[in-house]
């Protein structure tokens, strides 16, 4: 219960802060209400300014002047006053400013019509904030007394207004007006043009993605608003109903966008706020000024303000459950709200100072606030778009990456099945042909008695052949050692059977580098090379002990080379007395050196009395295709 | 059945090959008579008349055979005689006869070609529970083992029993080197190797009672 209770009072703690928040907002819009715009000097302020009346009798008025709402579709109120001009001042230009009035004003010096704000057709509406600044040609101007005379034409839907009169030199009135036009003419055209562009994104947004409604709501409003803008005033019944219509249809787009923006869905109910701005419409076409007024007076500012009522608790709900987006867009509407009820005040002269309405601005800033917003957030969600697909694509190219490297592989692999199956099938042609035949020579050979034993020599050395080829035909993946191990088991049998010793000396860990390149072609010349080099040591060089040494060293330029030498300690041959082409060792060396020119591998061959040494340099890589001799 | 015992100390060696001058070389190996007690058969038939009267101590087979192949011999004798050391004799030493017979409780093997006294060393070797192996029997071993996680790989030969210790010393008789360099590099002493190979085909064999086993063996073998 208590929690329960705890839990209301946090829950209307939080609802009072969001008011308060807003609240301020509210007050802060009235106090810049309350900075007052640029003003010329009060000296040249005119004083005694008259009001004709209906008989045309003038009497004294003070400013600012309020008049009524006339019956018929303009009404003119007609003000007079007079200005001194001291002779000393003929070369500077005069002038007649007007800071602030309601609806249109025609300015006349000593009865020369000077100025007509309505040549203007933008600035002939009543919720501008225009001033009017005439200069006084130089030859109407007397010395002494000049009659002013404005005449304020009035239309609906507001009351005449003529704020004050000044009458002074240009160049101090001048800035004030210049001002004046750039903050309640220029900036205002700005915005509604800024609005129209933003407006005409989103449609175009909205018109491409249709899913999204709230686009299409706030484009809609702001293009109306726009569209509006441009209407000028006097006009026909018809076209102020569409105005107004125009006007108050905004605030319902603007409740539908706000409901769809906080991610809720519009209820059917809501569109019964459509309903005032089709009345005034309709209300207008009937042609009747007094009928519109009467229509558009009850209708559409209630309407306007139904809406706005919806939208603040729509969004303090939302903003109160933790939405961020309706925090941010409520205190934007605080802003709006707040300069509307400077507006409202104003015109009911609740607050003093100039007539100035700042709604419409306020209006204005919010919408292009949230346009802006609407837009980057567009744009966030294609570069999200964006960087997805580049991920996408990324992910794809990756698959490929890996599906081809697979496809490589599974290539290897199958051509790896495709060696072992034939090595297979030759090891058992061997096993069941050839390999037989050559064990029974050997076996025979040896009970033939035969003392040289050449014979089962030269099978032995085919049996080892064979084994040699078997043996080259399985992957090792560039190990030249796994090639070595097996050569060395055959070469220590091989040497055993002559009653010689074999050593075997590997100084560098691990050996040999290993050779990607290394294919059983090349494995299968370089074993012959090396069984060339024992063979030869055994046959010709009476030697004892043969001894493989195998060492990784660098070379001059830095470069890891595998080195394989064959050292016996025979009594050794000379190059030179045994000629190369002839005898078997002849033969054998050429041999040797075609290998190695093959396998890319640097051959050299020294002999002296104490024995033979037979250096392997093995190649960076081997190469790809045998290298010709 | 129990083994067999020879004469004495003697070790008590079957020896089964079609080939006469290849059998007759083997015997040759093991002619002191001191040492080996030798019978000899061409033929699976005989090899089953002589299994009869008991299991020797030492099997050599061939495995062409005139009446069968020699790989069921292998197995056979292997259920019915642990205590059987059992040699698969090879021509060319090559990992699919090898390693077949290894799979189906073959110890080693021996080269049709071998030395006269390599014969009689091998045999003795086997007995005091040294099996023998080759480079290319020990690489082709530890390279089932470096695809032996890839489960597509999966063949007959079963390494995954293997501890790193096995492994590393097929790798050092794989590259060439000696009983000696390996037990130093590894640490071990150098009479303990060959225990290790043994041990090594010990964990390769398969338990299989199936049929035509040889023919399944050799096609796991092929499919790497």
């Amino acid at each position: 219960m208590g929690w329960g209770i705890a839990r209301l009072q946090g829950k209307m703690a939080r609802m009072l802060a969001y008011l308060a928040l807003q609240l301020a907002i509210i007050g802060l819009c009235l106090l810049a209400r309350q900075v007052s715009p640029p003003l010329p000097p009060a000296a040249l302020k005119l004083q005694g300014v008259e009001l004709q009346d209906d008989t045309g009798q003038f009497h004294p008025v003070t400013l600012p002047d309020f008049r009524p709402v006339p019956v018929e579709p303009l009404g003119v109120a007609v003000y007079r006053v007079t200005f001194e001009r001291t002779p000393s001042q003929d070369l500077t230009p005069w002038a007649i400013f007007v800071p602030r009035f309601t609806t249109s004003l025609e300015l006349s010096v000593n009865g020369v019509v000077i100025h007509d704000t309505r040549r203007n057709v933008l600035n002939r509406r009543p919720e501008r904030n225009i001033s009017a600044m005439a200069t006084i040609p130089a030859k109407l101007l007397q010395d002494g007394k000049n009659e002013l005379t404005l005449r304020l034409l009035i239309w609906g839907p507001l009351s005449g207004y003529l704020d004050s009169v000044y009458a002074g030199p240009e160049a101090q009135l001048a800035p004030v007006h210049e001002r004046r036009t750039l903050l309640f003419e220029t900036l205002p055209l700005l915005m509604i043009a800024g609005q129209a562009t933003l407006g005409g994104i989103l449609g175009m947004i909205w018109l491409s993605r249709r899913n999204d409604h709230s686009y299409g709501l706030l484009a809609l409003a702001m293009l109306i608003g726009f569209a509006q803008y441009l209407v000028s005033m006097p006009a026909p019944p018809q076209t102020l109903g569409l105005v107004g219509a125009a006007v108050v249809a905004q605030a319902p787009l603007i409740l539908h966008f706000i409901v769809r923006f906080i991610g809720r869905q519009p209820s059917p109910w809501l569109l019964l706020t459509f309903l005032p701005p089709i009345a005034i419409a309709m209300a207008g076409f009937l042609g009747r000024h007094d009928f519109l007024r009467s229509i558009f007076l009850p209708l559409g500012p209630p309407a306007i303000g139904v809406c706005i009522i919806l939208v603040c608790l729509l969004l303090g709900r939302a903003a109160l459950q933790g939405n961020r987006n309706a925090l941010i867009l409520g205190m934007a509407f605080s802003v709006m709200l707040g300069c509307a009820l400077s507006d409202i005040l104003t015109f009911t002269r609740i607050i003093p100072g100039e007539r100035l309405f700042i709604g419409w601005l306020g209006y204005w800033g919010v919408l292009m606030v949230i346009g802006s917003w609407l837009t980057w957030r567009f744009v966030q969600a294609l570069n999200d778009a964006d960087s997805f697909a580049d991920r996408l694509v990324r992910q794809v190219t990756q698959a490929e990456e890996k599906l081809r490297a697979n496809f490589a592989r599974e290539e290897e692999r199958a051509r790896a099945v495709a060696l072992s199956l034939e090595r297979t099938r030759l090891m058992r042609d061997l096993h069941d042909g050839l390999g037989g035949q050559l064990v029974s020579i050997v076996a025979l050979s040896e009970r033939s008695g035969d003392t040289t034993n050449s014979i089962g020599d030269a099978a032995r050395a085919a049996l080892r052949d064979l084994r040699l080829v078997i043996d080259a035909m399985e992957e090792i993946d560039g190990d030249l050692m796994l090639a070595l191990g097996s050569w060395r088991e055959r070469i220590s049998g091989q040497l055993r059977a002559h009653r010689m010793n074999l050593g075997w000396s590997v100084r560098t860990p691990g050996g040999l580098p290993v050779y990607p390149g290394l294919r059983p072609r090349h494995v299968i010349q370089l074993i012959r090379l090396l069984d060339e080099a024992v063979t030869n040591a055994i046959k010709h060089s009476s030697a004892t002990t043969v001894t493989i040494t195998i060492e990784t060293l660098a070379d001059e330029s830095g470069v890891s080379r595998g080195h394989i030498r064959v050292d016996d300690n025979g009594h050794g041959f000379s190059p030179e007395t045994e000629p190369l082409t002839t005898s078997g060792q002849g033969r054998g060396l050429l041999n040797m050196k075609k290998r190695a020119a093959l396998c890319g591998v640097a051959l050299s061959i020294s002999s002296q009395s104490t024995g033979t040494s037979v250096a392997l340099t093995l190649p960076d890589d081997f190469p790809e295709a045998f290298q010709a001799s | 059945m129990e083994v067999q015992t020879g004469k004495a100390d003697r070790i008590s060696v079957l020896i089964v090959e079609d080939d006469a001058p290849t059998r007759q070389r083997i015997a040759d190996g093991l002619s002191d008579a001191s040492a080996f007690d030798v019978s000899q058969a061409g033929t699976l038939a005989e090899t089953h008349r002589l299994l009869a009267a008991g299991y020797p101590n030492v099997l050599l087979t061939d495995l062409q055979l005139p009446d069968g192949h020699g790989m069921d011999l292998i197995r056979e004798v292997r259920q019915r005689s642990q205590a059987t050391e059992i040699m698969v004799i090879s021509i060319l030493g090559d990992e699919e006869s090898v390693i077949s017979a290894i799979l189906l409780g073959a110890n080693g093997y021996l080269l049709k070609d071998a030395l006269l006294a390599d014969i009689a060393d091998t045999v003795r070797d086997l007995m005091r529970g040294h099996s023998p192996i080759s480079a290319s029997i020990a690489r082709f071993i530890v390279k089932r083992t470096q695809g032996a996680k890839d489960p597509a790989a999966r063949s007959d030969l079963n390494t995954a029993k293997l501890t790193a210790r096995e492994i590393d010393i097929l790798w050092g008789i794989a590259k060439g080197f000696s009983y000696s360099d390996i037990a130093d590099y590894l640490g071990i002493s150098r009479q303990t190797v060959p225990g290790y190979i043994k041990n090594i085909y010990r964990k390769l064999e398969v338990n299989t009672r199936g049929e035509a086993v040889f023919e399944a063996v050799q096609q796991g073998l092929i499919k790497l």
